[in-house]
């Protein structure tokens, strides 16, 4: 052991064995106590120092003045005195003392500002105001003191002086310390409250500091019109390239506030925006989004951003606490980073309780996009899945199209992917509002979209393009002209309800009566198969993905195998075509023993078992979104992996009655 | 820890005339023995020395507010969300009805999980509609209770307190008044400091909402804004030592029982368990971020009212506790002397009076010129205080005009010389005094009042 490590032990040992030890609060009363010290100190030193100096240079002010205003039988004598004639010429020398001299005064105010009030640095303007008022008070009252000596009586100089100038410097010492005080207040624009406590800074509540200044319930704060000075001068006297000028420097000032207002998309694009050039430059405001925000999104960017510029030289303490801050978020969850990295767009889907809207947000979040989930059920497993989410009327229902441009109006995603074919008539007529909100959509034809979902009209279009499709009757007179068994179903409907098979002619009529709007169609034989399908908006089909329903429940495939079938593929292709779809589609239809491909029906819309085809290799949910983001590019050709088998199961969210989430106990990491 | 029902209180005699009778002669021994210009000269440097003490005293605490305390109003929260012992609001009202809707409303849109939180109004006897509306409210909704005390039950605000946390098994209550409308984040702010076992007690600040009613309550808006922000905030900078406020604070109900509940013997239950608290060795934490909205007094007479409450009962607290604050282990030295400065406050206009009394005698001649000159620290005195009211208009943010507002603060000086040496003398006398409850005015909310239906 060196000489130097053994005595470095025996320092570390005795300073471990000191039993008091200074905690941070005596720190504290130390440092205030040494500064208090040092500002009385520097009062005493000061005043003894310059009192001499601060007299002498008051007196020949008082002179020079009395001299300006031609008073006569006053003149100062011996430096630091005045000799003064009174009214009978008996002469009285009136010595400056020192407590007649502003210094004290000003000393204080300087102290004051030093020790309270110095990192302030406007305090500094502050300072020099009040004592330039202490002077020329101080001035006032030896000047009138003076002149009651000259004019009134001798004892009238002693009674001023000591009395009423005694209240005086008190009076002006108050006021100078006042406007010291004031000089170091906010102006309007930067205060956050007015002297009654009122809340006059417009921040969001989310970032106003806590407890400065309340806020006046919105209907109580109609406020009468008063003339506004700033506004005047801003609209009528000054000139518009200085007025914009000055507005531009005023909003520069009030950004980290202004950054509150915008919605979460658009917080974002600011916060990237504003690291981007520099994180020295708005440090202030990027650390109070680390402080405040509370979207991930938003915060997802700025870590981010924070991360992306690790090579610039860190600027002051704020961009350490910034580092700090994006490497605690980046760590909060380990698999994110193992992924993929953040997009940063919002995504709305619509439909999120069913699996399409779940596979949907599921296939977003594997890309990286942020989600909010949109559905009628407040129960719907998509809101808890996605990180945002928002429940709303059914599109069927009054007051839909209001909730969604209210919630797409505060969220501002980029882009809204619908899962439910049953409200493209709702949206249909929004997309130029959507489309001012920043939110783009691509909605298929709404004639196209409505034959898919009418079976008659369906049934119709495929024989006029000679599709194969069963046979179909609309009516019971009718449906015995058909061969048998039959399926009977409505003709406007959903996965598997209400439909009805029937083997006998004599169940026809029943069945038909039951089943709401029927439609009875021949029953197909041969192997179910779906055909999940993307279509570009000039009809290129960009992918076909056909896959066995090897077993369905609900309507819903739950075991299915990818396959490969040209004449499927030309089938579906053929289908889609004929009821002129563009966008996402599935395609419905039987293979039959002899290889023949009859079409049932094509939902224009994700299917339910969507996982599978992106599992396949064909990610037509991404191509899908590359199309609503860049409408005018040409989507390219997906390709699938045939002989992909598909087994599903169940998978649960928790969450208690507030819609908080509740700790799944058969997670991995979840402590038993 | 004891056991419920062990009353720790002390008994304090019922008046001090000896105590009073003491100083008088001690005076007019010392006038007897040494003359009546060197005794008044010596009074006066008495005077100074204590008027230099208070004068640091507030100057450090405005110089620790100017230092930390902006920063500590915006500085992030940590681990709010995972910690959530279960809580008890508890508000006592008596003939409230102006204000209890705004009340009610904010405690309700408080942000705490549902499960963990109980909020508990008590109707002390309310003699206006006060008891009705509450029903209504509680009627709507299931998570308030609404405690009907009957007239007589005695107590004041203590003893509905009492009644309330008899009602609860939360690990914390919180305090509000009834004419108090808290942020909705407060209960998180005030419960974060009681994972430290030490903290028995957290005091937030409280904020004059209605300072647009009157240009008094518009100056004690911004007394409540140096008293909160710079003189609260430096005691805990400097000492760890805030005091529990009596509303917006929260405190252990195991501790707040072991100690026997609220004093219903005092008229500032607060400061009584500061004390208490402190002597139990347990410490009150302060948040200057958990903030609620009260009101201010709007008449000079009210006003006299109310601080003539607090003199009386903070000087009753001194009266009390000196001894005890001398002989506790938990205290250091330094905490102790801070304690016992603390307890002087409202002592401290009285000697003001004294004086200005003595200036009075001086320029007419009686009295010694003291050691230390006493006009000048006469001004030292007033210049602590607007210290602290200039440190709070800066970190208020308040607008630059508001600066003039402090000139208001002279005459409010003069009027609590007045109150506190009137309490003084009637507390040292024994004149009966009993809970004087401050009106509420109710113009003023920081919640959308929704209506209520009144069965």
């Amino acid at each position: 052991m060196s000489l130097v490590t053994r005595r470095l032990e025996r320092t570390l040992v005795r300073r471990a064995s000191r039993r008091m030890v200074t905690t941070a609060t005596v720190r504290r009363r130390q440092l205030v106590l040494i500064e208090m010290l040092l500002a009385v100190l520097g009062c005493v030193g000061g005043y003894l120092l310059l009192i001499d100096w601060a007299r002498r240079f008051e007196v020949s002010l008082t002179a020079t003045i009395l001299d300006g205003l031609g008073v006569d039988r006053i003149s100062a004598v011996l430096g630091d005195s005045f000799i003064v004639f009174g009214p009978g010429y008996e002469p009285v020398v009136a010595e400056m003392t020192a407590s007649c001299s502003i210094l004290t005064s000003v000393l204080a105010l300087a102290a004051l500002a030093l020790v309270a009030l110095r990192e302030r640095p406007q305090v500094l303007v502050g300072l020099v105001a009040a004592s330039l008022f202490v002077l020329a008070a101080n001035q006032v009252r030896l000047i009138l003191s003076l002149l009651a000596g000259r004019y009134l009586a001798i004892d009238a100089l002693i009674f001023f002086h000591d009395w009423v100038g005694a209240a005086i410097n008190f009076a002006y010492t108050l006021i100078g310390l006042l406007i010291m005080i004031g000089l170091t207040m906010y102006d309007a624009q930067r205060a956050e409250q007015d002297h009654t406590g009122r809340h006059t800074a417009d921040r969001p509540e989310a970032w106003a500091r806590p407890g400065l200044g309340h806020r006046v319930p919105v209907e109580t704060s109609a406020e009468t019109e008063r003339t506004n000075v700033a506004a005047i001068l801003h609209r009528r006297i000054l000139p518009k390239s200085v007025s914009s000028r000055l507005a531009r420097r005023r909003e520069q000032r009030r950004v980290d506030y202004r950054v509150g207002h915008e919605s979460a998309g658009r917080r974002a694009v600011i916060v990237r925006e504003l690291a981007a050039k520099g994180l020295g430059v708005h440090t202030a405001t990027l650390l109070a989004v680390a402080t405040h925000e509370t979207d991930p999104l938003v915060l997802d960017s700025l870590a981010t951003a924070v991360a992306a510029r690790q090579w610039e030289p860190v600027a002051g303490q704020d961009v350490i606490s910034l580092r700090l801050w994006a490497r605690a978020w980046l760590m909060r969850a380990p698999q994110q980073d193992a992924g993929v990295a953040p997009t940063g767009r919002l995504i709305a889907v619509t439909g999120a309780g069913g699996p399409a809207g779940v596979a949907v947000i599921k296939a977003l979040q594997a890309a990286g996009d942020h989600v909010l989930a949109l559905d009628a059920n407040p129960d719907a497993v998509g809101l808890r899945l996605a990180g945002r989410a928002a429940v709303l009327p059914r599109a069927d229902q009054p007051g839909y199209a209001e909730a969604l441009l209210t919630t797409l109006d505060e969220h501002r995603p980029a882009a809204l992917i619908c899962t439910v074919a049953e409200e493209y008539a709702a949206l249909t007529p929004l997309t130029g509002t959507l489309a001012r909100l920043g939110v783009r959509t691509w909605l298929p034809d709404l004639n196209a979209a409505e034959t898919c979902l009418d079976k008659v009209a369906f049934a119709a279009a495929l024989y006029q393009a000679g599709v194969p499709h069963p046979t179909t009757a609309w009516n019971a007179a009718t449906a015995g002209m058909i061969p048998g068994p039959w399926v009977v179903k409505p003709a406007r409907g959903r996965g598997s309800r209400d439909v009805v098979m029937v083997s006998d002619p004599s169940d026809l009529a029943h069945a038909f009566a039951t089943v709401p709007g029927a439609i009875a169609q021949t029953r197909l034989t041969g192997r179910e198969f779906t055909a999940d399908a993307l279509v570009d908006r000039d009809g290129t089909l960009v992918a076909c993905v056909p896959r066995w329903r090897d077993e369905t429940r609900g309507g819903i495939s739950v075991r299915g195998t990818t396959f490969e079938n040209p004449r499927v593929t030309e089938v579906a292709a053929a289908t889609l075509r004929a009821v002129g779809h563009t966008g996402p589609a599935n395609v419905q239809g039987f293979v039959a023993e002899d290889g023949s491909v009859t079409v049932v029906e094509v939902n224009p819309r994700f299917s339910g078992g969507l996982p599978l085809t992106l599992a396949a290799g064909a990610d037509v949910v991404t191509a899908y979104l590359e199309g609503i983001l860049n409408p005018g590019a040409r989507l390219p050709g997906l390709t699938y992996r045939p002989g992909v088998r598909m087994a599903r199961h169940f998978a649960e969210v928790y969450y208690d009655a507030d819609g908080a989430p509740v700790t799944d106990p058969l997670a991995l990491g979840v402590a038993r | 820890m004891t056991g419920r029902g062990r009353h720790r209180r002390t008994a304090s005699p019922a008046h001090f005339r000896k105590g009073l009778l003491g100083h008088a002669l001690l005076f007019a021994a010392a006038l007897a023995l040494f003359g009546a210009d060197a005794t008044l000269g010596w009074c006066a440097t008495v005077l100074n020395v204590v008027f230099l003490l208070f004068f640091f005293r507030h100057l450090a605490f405005a110089v620790s507010a100017a230092r930390w305390a902006e920063k500590d109003l915006d500085a992030p929260l940590v681990g709010v969300e995972g910690f959530t012992p279960s809580v008890a609001v508890l508000v006592a009202c008596k003939d409230e009805e102006l204000v209890v809707d705004g009340m009610v409303s904010a405690l309700l849109s408080l942000d705490y999980p549902a499960g963990k939180l109980t909020v508990v109004v008590v109707d002390d006897a309310s003699t206006d509609g006060t008891g009705a509306i509450l029903d209504g409210w509680a009627a709507a909704n299931p998570r308030l209770r609404v405690l009907h005390r009957e007239p007589g039950a005695g107590g004041g605000k203590s003893g509905a307190l009492n009644d309330a946390l008899a009602l609860v098994d939360a690990e914390i209550a919180v305090i509000f008044d009834a004419d108090h409308q808290p942020e909705a984040s407060v209960l998180r702010r005030l419960v974060r400091h009681f994972r430290e076992p030490k903290v028995g007690a957290v005091m937030g600040r409280c904020v004059v909402r209605n300072g647009v009613e009157s240009s008094l309550a518009s100056t004690i808006f911004i007394d409540y804004l140096s008293g909160y922000l710079v003189n609260e905030y430096g005691r805990q900078a400097l000492f760890e030592l805030p005091a529990y406020g009596g509303a917006n604070c929260a405190v252990r109900t195991d501790l707040i029982r072991a100690l026997g509940g609220w004093n219903p013997d005092t008229v500032t239950e607060d400061t009584d368990l500061t004390l208490r608290l402190l002597l139990s060795g347990r410490r009150v934490r302060y948040d200057p971020s958990a903030v609620d909205f009260e009101e201010a007094v709007l008449s000079s007479s009210r006003f006299w009212r109310q601080r003539y409450r607090w003199a009386r009962g903070h000087q009753k607290c001194l009266r009390d506790y000196w001894r005890p604050i001398l002989r506790t282990r938990h205290l250091s030295l330094m905490e102790k002397l801070e304690t016992m400065l603390f307890l002087w406050v409202y002592h401290v206009p009285v000697l003001c009076g004294l004086g200005l009394l003595l200036i009075v005698l001086r320029a007419f001649g009686f009295g010694d010129s003291s050691a230390i000159e006493m006009l000048a620290l006469s001004a030292l005195l007033f210049a602590g205080p607007f210290t602290e009211l200039a440190v709070g208009l800066v970190l208020g943010r308040v607008e630059r005009r508001a600066v003039w507002m402090l000139v208001g603060f002279i005459p409010a000086f003069g009027m609590s010389i007045l109150t506190a040496t009137k309490a003084y003398f009637d507390g040292m006398w024994g004149t009966t005094y009993s809970w004087s409850k401050t009106a509420r005015s109710g113009a003023t909310s920081t919640v959308a009042r929704e209506p209520v239906a009144v069965p």
